[in-house]
């Protein structure tokens, strides 16, 4: 996967499905204009309902399992795992969401604001 | 009394069932699991094969790590994608399964990450999780 620019929007979440797909405690995301993620390879889709009751697919590779990213509720926008990218300067999160499933041994700078609800 | 725990992938058809408080574990930043989770920590909890047990169809991807030359197997489903389990080569009888697929914040706080210079800065631990420099 390959993305150009930066993302219009990042963040960080504790809900448990995304929990369940990573296996960490946080998941990191990034949003970006679909016409700025370009996928390659074999890619196999998992569709589920998000907590608002839109469908989300998200892509993955059949050989591995690593899910690489996924569709947004907003049209135009695709939403990639951060983590994929393995770049430890990677624009920080500007948003925290799910805070409330997070272990407490977990601390995120004070920088990014936490959303509830 | 043993603490029963449920671990689950992303739709739910992989699961594992763990007994009793794993018996080591810890975070990781390493490439390979930045690549595996799409997250910037894995968080791992070591358990005795014996309590475990494990329903669902799963593959398995073979994987050299990058920095630690380790190769482990991952379990994973095919359905979702979520790994739910690996072995460990160097601990027969153990195997490790991610730790958020119990998405429980009150699992036990895992002691120490590794690979943590390549962890952002914007993520730290409160105190009972060291960084430590792996093997």
């Amino acid at each position: 996967m390959r993305v150009e620019g930066d993302p219009l929007m990042q963040g960080v979440c504790s809900c448990l499905d995304c929990q369940w797909r990573t296996g960490s405690v946080i998941s990191v995301n990034a949003g970006y204009p679909a016409d700025r993620v370009v996928l390659k390879g074999e890619v196999r889709e998992f569709r589920r309902s998000s907590d608002s009751g839109n469908e989300v697919v998200f892509r993955f590779c059949p050989a591995c399992g690593t899910t690489l990213n996924w569709d947004l509720a907003t049209p135009g926008v695709v939403v990639i795992a951060v983590g994929c990218l393995t770049d430890r300067d990677f624009p920080t999160p500007n948003i925290a969401v799910y805070g409330h499933r997070r272990p407490d041994w977990v601390c995120l700078a004070n920088a990014i604001p936490e959303h509830f609800g | 009394m043993t603490a029963l725990r449920e671990a689950r992938c992303a739709c739910g058809s992989l699961r594992l069932t763990a007994e009793g408080d794993p018996i080591g574990g810890g975070v990781c930043s390493c490439l390979a699991c930045q690549r595996r989770t799409g997250s910037v920590i894995s968080v791992n909890a070591a358990f005795p094969e014996a309590r475990v047990r494990i329903s669902g169809a799963s593959r398995s991807f073979r994987r050299m790590g990058a920095e630690s030359g380790m190769a482990l197997t991952f379990h994973f489903c095919p359905t979702c994608g979520t790994s739910l389990w690996w072995d460990l080569p160097d601990v027969p009888g153990v195997i490790a399964v991610a730790a958020g697929c119990f998405a429980d914040r009150d699992f036990p706080q895992p002691r120490g990450a590794i690979y943590f210079e390549n962890r952002p800065r914007w993520l730290g631990f409160a105190e009972g999780t060291r960084d430590v420099v792996a093997r």
